[in-house]
């Protein structure tokens, strides 16, 4: 089936800030316009130094002619980026992009071999970076990212299918693999995250995210270029309150767990954390708790889940404003295919990878399709709902297929819990059991003795547990008295004890 | 702010209990050799709210540390303690 067109979204905004939202093939295209038409805005934020974007196409221009030195006469090659979230990251990332490069972005705290171990499998022809151990050890010349030759070099023709970035997948499940994204798919999701709300040009964005995560890279990073918004790049996510206090961003992009941290620390300290000129949060990456969304509804603030993956150049779905279902991930993006096979998602469109680079295996099926791993289900009016991952299912002895995402959707629909993980386990005497953990919401337990918060959650749990269908049952609760352990980008790692 | 080493302990078990009310019999003994991951289970979420929360109750600022360069309760409040003095 084809995902509606961008049609559906044209109520959600007004009619002016609808038709400005212009479909672009390439990153340079996109630049092009923005250093154009917003000349004189600022662009970044960074350490206190603003940066207008006529001032970040004039750097971005010099620094070409840096790149371009390092490889004369090379077009279409591999170019690692290995840089904190900084200024010098977007002058790179536009610079090479726009060369018509491809941008292999290495997350920030890969030690030293893993930056070498990259720019062989990728096959880098050049690294920029700062100078430090990496660039002396990682065998390909090193561009330093600090750098400004005087002359400009012009952008390259590219077209939508060009290459323009390797993206590392999360790996939560598995290891991390290297997506390759066309210039038409970073644009695509670039675009998609215009749509469905009402302030979208000329916004006031923090960066909090790693831009070394597609989430904020596409949404964070391009959607507020494209979309004429001032960036402020957050250095230390420490200081994400100061930084807001200071610039008063009116849009936040975030993980579910950042915002469940910044509502603990607004009940705290008695006042919102996250400043009166906040209107949206994008929240996504993770299950987004419906909690979350009412909770942020009090404060005045509207908080969208959404869906995407490092091979949909991030965004997939995402909730509209006004029409917020807070289970849901929201209504399909336009330009994609897709259909249901057995409950999981297929995906084909413009904002798809081109392939996993440096992997045995394809990413896509003989015919063309994607396949997402997520289990899902749409409802009567086009809303997306995930249940579940292929790869997380658990199959019982009795034959029956568990989705643990589907049953930890009932569990974490308690108010008294914040997390919960399920899982196969064995009991004491060998048997296979599905196990569940929690982690409670601190906020809704404040005040009661532990026993009693014990007490509560338990029965919660054991009610919701009684009113799921016999296979999903679990056998043995266990309230944590910590978080999940999480990845990088502050997903729960899931527990594999009976593999 | 002068505060002695014992106010400190005071006023850090008062967060760390805010981060987590599991977290009052371990903060009550305040054992300062208590392993911030391993004993009080603090994931880098609970680490980022640690720090905030100590940066606003105590008004210091932390310089750029990383919050893994701290194992124990002890640690932080070397770290606070040395702030304030």
């Amino acid at each position: 089936m084809q995902t509606p067109g961008r049609e559906i979204f044209r109520k959600y905004t007004t009619e002016e800030t609808f038709e400005l939202i212009k479909e672009y093939d390439t990153v340079a295209q996109m630049w092009a316009h923005c250093a154009e038409n917003y000349a004189d805005r600022t662009a970044i934020i960074d350490e206190g130094t603003e940066y207008s974007f006529a001032r970040l196409d004039a750097d971005v221009s010099r620094f070409r002619s840096a790149v371009a030195a390092a490889l004369p006469g090379l077009t279409g090659a591999r170019i690692g980026i290995f840089a904190p979230n900084s200024y010098d990251f977007v002058k790179a990332f536009l610079a090479v992009t726009t060369l018509g490069h491809t941008a292999v972005v290495l997350p920030p705290q890969l030690p030293p071999p893993a930056v070498a171990g990259c720019a062989a499998k990728f096959g880098l022809k050049a690294l920029v970076c700062y100078p430090g151990p990496a660039a002396e050890s990682v065998g390909c010349p090193c561009v330093d990212i600090s750098s400004l030759p005087d002359a400009p070099t012009p952008a390259a023709e590219c077209r939508a299918e060009t290459p323009c970035v390797i993206m590392m997948t999360g790996g939560t499940t598995g290891k991390s693999k290297g997506a390759l994204l066309s210039n038409g798919a970073v644009l695509q999701g670039t675009v998609n995250g215009c749509y469905g709300y009402r302030d979208v040009f000329g916004q006031r964005y923090l960066l909090i995210l790693p831009l070394s995560h597609v989430f904020g890279l596409i949404r964070n990073l391009m959607t507020s270029l494209y979309t004429g918004s001032t960036l402020i790049v957050c250095r230390n996510n420490k200081d994400m309150f100061k930084d807001i206090a200071v610039y008063k961003p009116t849009i936040l992009v975030m993980v579910p767990a950042l915002a469940e941290m910044a509502l603990m620390l607004s009940k705290k300290f008695g006042r919102n954390m996250l400043g009166d000129s906040l209107k949206y949060i994008i929240c996504g990456a993770a299950a987004v708790s419906p909690y979350l969304v009412s909770e942020y509804h009090k404060l005045g603030v509207a908080l969208f889940p959404g869906y995407g993956l490092t091979e949909s150049a991030n965004l997939v779905s995402g909730n509209p404003e006004m029409m917020i279902r807070p289970e849901s991930v929201g209504l399909m993006y336009p330009h994609q295919e897709y259909k249901v096979v057995d409950g999981e998602l297929w995906l084909r469109g413009a904002n798809m990878l081109l392939d996993y680079v440096g992997e045995p295996e394809a990413a896509y099926t003989p015919d063309g399709w994607f396949r997402t791993g997520d289990l899902v289900r749409f409802d009567e009016d086009g809303f997306l709902y995930i249940v579940g991952r292929i790869k997380e299912i658990i199959v019982l002895s009795n034959g029956e297929n568990v989705s643990p995402a589907e049953v930890e959707a009932h569990f974490n629909a308690v108010s008294l819990i914040q997390d919960s993980q399920v899982f196969e386990d064995v009991a004491e005497n060998g048997a296979h059991i599905l196990a569940l953990e929690v982690v409670p919401r601190v906020t809704e337990i404040a005040g009661l003795a532990p026993e009693e918060a014990g007490r509560r959650i338990m029965e919660a749990l054991q009610k919701v547990n009684k009113e799921l269908p016999a296979y999903q049952q679990v056998q043995r609760i266990t309230i944590r008295q910590s978080d999940f352990e999480r990845t990088p980008s502050m997903k729960i790692v899931r527990y594999k004890k009976c593999n | 702010m002068q505060l002695s080493r014992t106010q400190i302990i005071e006023k850090l078990k008062e967060i760390l209990i805010s981060a987590d009310e599991r977290n009052g019999a371990l903060a009550a003994r305040a054992e300062e050799s208590a392993s911030l991951r391993g004993d009080f289970g603090f994931s880098s979420v609970n680490m980022l709210y640690l720090v905030i929360a100590i940066e606003e109750s105590f008004g210091i600022e932390f310089d750029d540390v990383s919050m893994s360069d701290f194992e124990t309760l002890g640690d932080v409040v070397d770290y606070i303690a040395g702030k304030l003095g």
